[in-house]
């Protein structure tokens, strides 16, 4: 949207100019005309129906079920916040519709919008989408979520589904991965390769996702190097190639030679490649990019989730669920390894993958010290959920704030 | 020799015509890149009117984005009128959505939701105002230029709407999103009042009042005839006797709460809560191209906001063609418009002289043309 932004205060500084100079004519000052009185106002809609707008809590009308539409077709939308070119995060999601259509054939027709603005001006988006009779909404960014939670109650009949967030309504629900699980992999990966110890974290925006990310990365190269030091920088971007290679090539100059970063752009890997570094992608196989310097990648598989999700309304049977899945479910995985990584570190970070699998080991268990040295959590605890969720301080050995 | 002349007298019907041959003009540029770029522009055109302009609820958003245009046009005629060039309604806005969202915060329930919303715009207005005073002082007194610093500011606003929000835990945030920080939410009562079941909100009838109230201070006050004077000759005004430097306090303060109200409107009506997402989409420097398009006069700001609200808001339409058009072709639309609707401005002043045509040479006034 910043792009846009840009355009328009281009496109601004232009009419300004020329307003600018015709201004200078000595104008016969030509009467302002009558405003019209806009007859649009009044216009608009003949039921005045009190609106059961902005519901936040359930209302009184069940889901009432696919019904198998006009044509037997079950119409799936899908609502990006980037390109489906990013190569990250919505790029996941797009591999996903894809696969969807491959997998139900005929059953289904999808569509998807990208680049769609988050906040209020996506309710405009998911109430037309709705209309037009789609019968599944995926909503793929946290800032979708109040507007589909607003949107939903107008539309019983049409299934929304919303990821990265916690609203759940009678037609809504929502669905996220547990992403610390292949971070932590991923960290133990880079502490084998890197000399120095020191590792670098391009990290988007200081909230809980990216804490957590960056402490799993953190904990799985102590794992590895007990010494390993992760090293932080926030661009405060989701999407912007620009800075994040700033930043990527700022961590490179203090020394250090892993880069991890939670961004939907390959820039740090290129920064990475250049310097002869390494690299740790996020979201997809990045390693086209920057194929010398790339390790592995924490990533989204999306497919089992939307397959299952879309074969349940088909069959009537969908109900809203909250899901956060695990690497035992399939939806977040390690990505295939790099040229760097070696045998024996694949072999030892292949059976930390299974452990966790198999639910011998999870990545947040005790004990656990913040940045102080404080013990946080306490030895063979294991981190719950709802504390996860709420993460908001760093391991010991990661260097940088927990906030701006 | 090919030229422009002065026209001596413009004919009424020029004014309707020049602006609609801008818009054809525009759409015939727009439709050779479509062409170029494999698509049918009459296919695209026609998704885009259907989707702003044709459908009841379509062209009810097109109404709530027109309306912060037409106050931030509003914001940027006054301005431009006595020839002050406020290029900060877009830092303005974000300002003013900082206060009518602080002041609704504030309220809570303890006020009736009627009592909120006045007290919203109020915030809102005021919020403008602040935030253009000092470019304001600058100007009136020691001429600073206000263009860069008004623009400057912009960029002050931004970050810091991104500070109350993604930056700190400011008393904006949301306490409870911990997962993603955005603005709280103000309380239900404050909510503007919504058109039936569509998003058309109260904001859109404080835009039209706003219109009415300028068109009446412009032509029917003492205030609007000394900007008359000072637009047309800051000298002249001061023999006149009009208190400069406080006239241009006046009008960039005016200016601002213009702008600042487009974004109470944003908080109360649309976002119902500080979200820099959605404020910083441009708003405030579109104004500018509405007032330059609108030619300065508030009842065609109504017309050019809607407009080009609907331009912008066709741009997801056309994603829903199967060949997917890009959405940047609504906001090249947008600057094609803009270029001929300016460009073509010239042709409302003078006329074309045409190498072959008789009669006086360009450049000649009409009396000197007279006098040979």
């Amino acid at each position: 949207m910043r792009r846009l932004t840009r355009y328009v205060a281009l496109l601004a500084v232009g009419g300004l100019l020329l307003v600018a100079c015709e201004a200078d004519e000595p104008e016969d000052v030509v009467d302002p005309d009558e405003v019209e009185e806009p007859d649009e106002v009044e216009e608009p809609e003949e039921e005045p129906e009190e609106e059961p707008e902005e519901a936040e809590e359930p209302d009184d009308v069940p889901w009432a079920g696919y019904e198998g539409g006009e044509d037997g077709v079950l119409r799936v939308a899908y609502v990006y916040v980037g390109p489906v070119g990013d190569a990250g995060w919505t790029y996941s999601h797009d591999q996903g519709r894809q696969a969807l259509e491959e997998a139900m054939g005929d059953q289904v027709e999808t569509t998807y919008l990208e680049s769609v603005e988050e906040g209020a001006p996506a309710e405009r988006v998911f109430e037309d989408l709705a209309r037009e009779g789609y019968h599944l909404i995926f909503g793929t960014s946290f800032g979708f979520m109040d507007s589909m939670a607003a949107v939903a109650p107008d539309f019983p009949e049409t299934v929304f589904e919303h990821a990265s967030g916690y609203t759940k309504l009678d037609n809504m629900g929502n669905y996220f991965g547990a992403m610390e699980e292949p971070r932590y992999l991923s960290g133990m990966a880079a502490a084998s390769v890197s000399e120095t110890g020191q590792l670098g974290y391009v990290a988007a925006f200081p909230i809980p996702e990216v804490i957590r990310g960056i402490n799993a990365f953190a904990l799985g190269a102590q794992e590895v190097d007990p010494d390993a030091t992760v090293e932080v920088v926030w661009t405060s971007t989701w999407f912007g190639p620009e800075i994040e290679l700033e930043a990527a090539e700022s961590l490179l100059d203090r020394g250090v030679d892993v880069l991890a970063q939670h961004q939907d752009t390959p820039a740090p890997g290129q920064a990475a490649e250049e310097r002869d570094a390494h690299w740790v992608g996020y979201h997809s196989d990045m390693s086209e990019f920057a194929a010398d310097a790339w390790l592995t990648a924490p990533v989204w598989d999306w497919t089992d989730y939307y397959v299952e999700t879309a074969e349940m309304v088909w069959d009537g049977t969908w109900e809203p669920r909250e899901v956060y899945a695990s690497m035992a479910d399939g939806m977040v995985q390690l990505a295939d390894y790099g040229p760097a990584v070696d045998d024996d570190t694949q072999a030892m970070v292949d059976d930390r993958a299974q452990d966790i699998i198999d639910g011998t080991f999870a990545p947040f268990t005790g004990p656990l010290y913040d940045q102080d040295g404080e013990l946080r959590v306490e030895e063979d605890v294991e981190m719950t959920l709802e504390e996860l969720l709420n993460m908001e301080w760093f391991v010991e050995g990661v260097i940088g704030e927990p906030g701006e | 020799m090919l030229g422009l002349e002065r026209r001596s007298d413009v004919p009424a019907w020029i004014y309707v015509a020049v602006p609609v041959i801008a818009v054809l003009l525009a759409l015939a540029v727009g439709a050779v890149f479509l062409v170029f770029t494999g698509h049918d522009p009459l296919t695209v055109y026609r998704v885009m009117i259907q989707a702003s302009f044709a459908s009841t609820f379509g062209f009810a958003d097109t109404l709530v984005s027109a309306t912060p245009l037409i106050l931030t046009g509003l914001a940027a005629l006054v301005s431009f009128r006595v020839k002050l060039w406020n290029i900060g309604a877009e830092g303005q806005l974000y300002i003013g959505a900082v206060c009518a969202s602080g002041i609704a915060l504030l309220i809570g329930e303890s006020l009736p939701g009627w009592a909120n919303i006045l007290m919203m715009l109020a915030a809102g207005a005021f919020g403008g105002m602040l935030f253009i005073l000092i470019p304001a002082i600058a100007r009136a007194w020691l001429r600073t230029n206000e263009i860069i610093t008004t623009l400057l500011l912009n960029s002050v606003a931004l970050l810091f709407i991104n500070w109350l929000i993604f930056g700190s835990r400011s008393f904006w945030r949301d306490p409870a999103a911990g997962q993603f920080p955005q603005g709280l939410r103000i309380p239900d009562e404050a909510y503007f009042p919504r058109w039936g079941a569509t998003r058309v909100h109260l904001g859109l009838v404080i835009a039209l009042l706003a219109v009415v109230a300028i068109w009446f201070v412009l032509n029917r006050t003492r205030f609007g005839f000394r900007m008359k004077i000072l637009g047309d000759s800051e000298s002249a005004a001061r023999y006149a006797g009009v208190p400069v430097r406080l006239m241009v306090v006046a009008v960039l303060l005016l200016s601002g709460a213009l702008a600042g109200l487009a974004g109470a409107a944003d908080v109360g009506g649309f976002s119902r809560r500080l979200d820099p997402n959605s404020l910083a989409i441009g708003m405030g420097y579109a104004g500018i191209i509405v007032a330059a398009l609108s030619r300065l006069n508030p009842g065609s700001v109504i017309l050019v906001a809607i407009m080009l609200g609907g331009v912008r808001n066709a741009g997801t339409a056309l994603q829903s063609l199967p060949e997917r058009v890009p959405m940047e072709i609504a906001v090249m639309l947008e600057g094609a418009i803009l270029l001929f609707a300016l460009g073509s401005e010239v042709l409302v002043r003078y006329r074309i002289h045409w190498p072959w045509s008789k009669g006086p040479a360009l450049d000649a006034s009409p009396e000197e043309a007279e006098a040979t």
